[in-house]
């Protein structure tokens, strides 16, 4: 198994720079995801990988080779597309054997690797069926069986759940998990649903504009954002932002008023001046009424999930406010009440983004 | 009770709206083959009644010299046309789908601007470019046989100028179909190919031309059709000479019923052109659909 390790790649389609000085490594083994919205660079980043798209400037290696200018199936690779991408005339057996066929691997060799892939992915039974015989969830295995049976150094999924319902993605998202825990292969795999990303990443990259924003543990991103971008896409629902000025500092402590009201942030730095613009944001589970101080809000609706519940509000100013409560049934629909969270939990950006530790 | 009225007014319904069209199809086609199979067990001239004289009118046909000329020279024409213009379409539009852009519009209106000549423009240039005289296109005969050639009255090239003529023609519909077919294959499936370590001559082998064949089927049963039917070429180049070597079932239909004035016997080459193209057309698409269930 090898890892992968990006450096200085760039991308442009003519005068479009699409990948913009990306350096990045997936380590070994490891189950890297790069998430961003649509248009941030991700899917052709991994077509890079897979060399289906040129480099237009930087490194691209593979367990240590560079393969920069290599064709894509020598690389070591192996994708599962979006579209899943199966032969429409051949069977399932013969869509997982096409690599080896092409390679005139002998038959018994072919036969075996395909049993063993069918196996591990529960398709023995459909093997003598046409793609179009089989369901989303079927298909999605065979693609994935493809992959396996060319036993790759990486895998590269293609944002290869979206074309399921919700049920079966979190089958599938499971499945994947377990897959990768089996064959301990490096694996990327590309999403725009951030969901997907803290669930199956070892490592997460955030992408935007064609940079890499912030790359870490689902858990460190999720606590300790290093840009507001970063802190607004992961997690659901998102983080809260509300903007205001520093009214007084102390202890390691900056007091912001906004939204007609104040919250503390604690900082471990230097603290901005009294009177400096500042973006707060906070998560919807920090946030709890409080009798005073705080941010006064309006309840408009309560999403009911049984364990727990989203109120979705609003702030004197006009801002949305999402705050998530536990075990309380009492509904509070069209109440006005004041919310705070504790300082440190409530993390400080600059206004061009940039967070304030 | 009301169940019943209601499928009652349902049939009713149905009825109303499929009765133009069969009243239609009952004038235009079906009462004229009802006639034409009449008029062939008749000696009716083309215009007024004949006598009923049996199979007389086929008796006679297959001991004419014509009529199995006829049949050889469509035969022969369909082995010159069918397959050969269906290759240089999927050659074409191999070619034209790897263009991109505004070069590929132009090659698509180049390649297709044949096809919206009526055959008497496209048979006045032909006739032109190959005069025996004049033609631009005689150097090359010259060169290869060392004297020029009166190909339409010459009973060796008579028949693969006239299909070359064809080709030329109507090759720009079928490069359109192939086009069409070829696109409707995901790109994907190339790049999934690529990874998988396929070399250009796999991709074409093992996808491009399996994902091609329901279109390839069908572009050579409607060539098989339409060549069968040939006749407009063959009237305006030769006129199926010289010495009625290249004599087509149409044509021997056209000299039977307006220049001779043979109603009846006319009809019953027309008849056996219809079941002719019937029964090879449809033998044909069977065969290329097992064709296509043994290719993967």
């Amino acid at each position: 198994m090898s890892g992968v390790k990006l450096t200085n790649v760039r991308k442009s389609f003519g005068p479009l720079d699409v990948i913009k000085d990306v350096s990045l490594e997936v380590p070994k083994g490891e189950f890297g995801v790069f998430v961003g919205p649509s248009g941030c660079g991700k899917s052709t980043l991994l077509r890079m990988i897979a060399g289906l798209e040129d480099t237009t400037g930087g490194k691209i290696e593979i367990g240590g080779r560079d393969v920069t200018a290599v064709e894509p199936a020598k690389r070591g690779v192996a994708m599962v597309f979006q579209s899943y991408a199966l032969y429409p005339h051949l069977s399932v057996a013969e869509n997982m054997a096409f690599s080896l066929r092409l390679s005139r691997a002998p038959k018994h060799e072919r036969e075996e690797k395909v049993r063993e892939a069918a196996r591990i992915l529960q398709l023995t039974d459909h093997l003598d069926k046409k793609p179009s015989a089989l369901s989303g969830g079927q298909r999605q295995r065979v693609a994935i069986g493809r992959a396996i049976v060319r036993e790759p150094e990486v895998f590269l999924f293609d944002e290869p759940l979206s074309n399921l319902d919700a049920e079966l993605r979190v089958q599938m998202r499971l499945e994947l998990t377990r897959l990768h825990r089996q064959i301990g292969a490096t694996m990327i795999y590309v999403t725009h649903d951030q969901v997907e990303a803290m669930t199956l990443a070892d490592d997460i990259y955030v992408l935007k504009g064609g940079h890499v924003m912030q790359s870490g543990r689902p858990l460190s991103l999720y606590d300790d954002p290093d840009n507001r971008f970063v802190a607004g896409f992961i997690g659901s629902p998102a983080m809260n932002f509300v903007t205001g000025k520093v009214t007084g500092t102390g202890n390691g402590i900056a007091r912001v008023a906004c939204a007609d009201g104040t919250l503390d942030v604690a900082l471990q730095g230097a603290l901005p001046g009294p009177g400096a613009d500042i973006i707060l944001g906070v998560r919807p589970e920090h946030l709890a009424p409080v009798e005073e101080g705080g941010l006064p809000v309006t309840v408009e609706v309560a999403e009911e999930l049984g364990g727990s519940s989203f109120i979705h509000a609003r702030s004197a100013t006009g801002a949305d406010i999402v705050f998530e409560r536990r075990g309380q049934r009492d509904r509070l629909d069209g109440q006005s009440l004041r919310i705070a969270a504790p300082a440190e939990n409530v993390l400080a950006f600059l206004p061009d983004g940039r967070r304030l530790r | 009770m009301a169940i019943i009225r209601n499928k009652r007014r349902h049939g009713l319904v149905a009825l109303s709206l499929i009765l133009p069209f069969l009243a239609i199809f009952a004038l235009v086609f079906a009462y004229p083959l009802y006639e034409v199979v009449r008029l062939s067990f008749t000696d009716a001239p083309l215009i007024g009644e004949g006598n009923w004289i049996g199979l007389d009118n086929y008796v006679r046909l297959f001991s004419d010299r014509i009529f199995y000329i006829s049949i050889k020279n469509n035969a022969y024409f369909v082995v010159l046309t069918v397959i050969p213009t269906t290759l240089i379409a999927m050659v074409i539009a191999l070619a034209v789908n790897r263009l991109s852009g505004r070069w590929q519009a132009l090659a698509l209106v180049l390649f297709f601007t044949p096809y919206v000549l009526p055959v008497s423009v496209v048979t006045q240039i032909w006739a032109w470019m190959l005069d025996f005289q004049f033609g631009v296109l005689q150097p090359v005969f010259t060169f290869f046989t060392g004297k020029p050639v009166p190909v339409f009255k010459n009973p060796y090239w008579v028949l693969p100028s006239i299909a070359v003529v064809t080709i030329w023609w109507t090759n720009g519909f079928n490069v359109l179909l192939i086009l069409a077919g070829l696109r409707n294959i995901p790109t994907d499936l190339y790049e999934a190919a690529a990874l998988d370590g396929a070399t250009r001559r796999q991709l074409f082998a093992r996808i491009t031309w399996p994902l091609l064949w329901p279109v390839t089927a069908l572009v050579l049963t409607l060539q098989l059709i339409l060549q069968l039917k040939l006749f407009d070429q063959v009237y305006l180049l030769s006129e199926g000479g010289p010495f009625n070597t290249s004599y087509v079932l149409l044509l021997m239909v056209y000299r039977e019923a307006f220049q001779l004035n043979h109603g009846g016997y006319a009809a019953a080459i027309s008849l056996i052109l219809f079941l002719l193209i019937a029964v090879v057309s449809v033998l044909q698409y069977q065969l290329l659909r097992i064709g296509r269930g043994k290719d993967t």
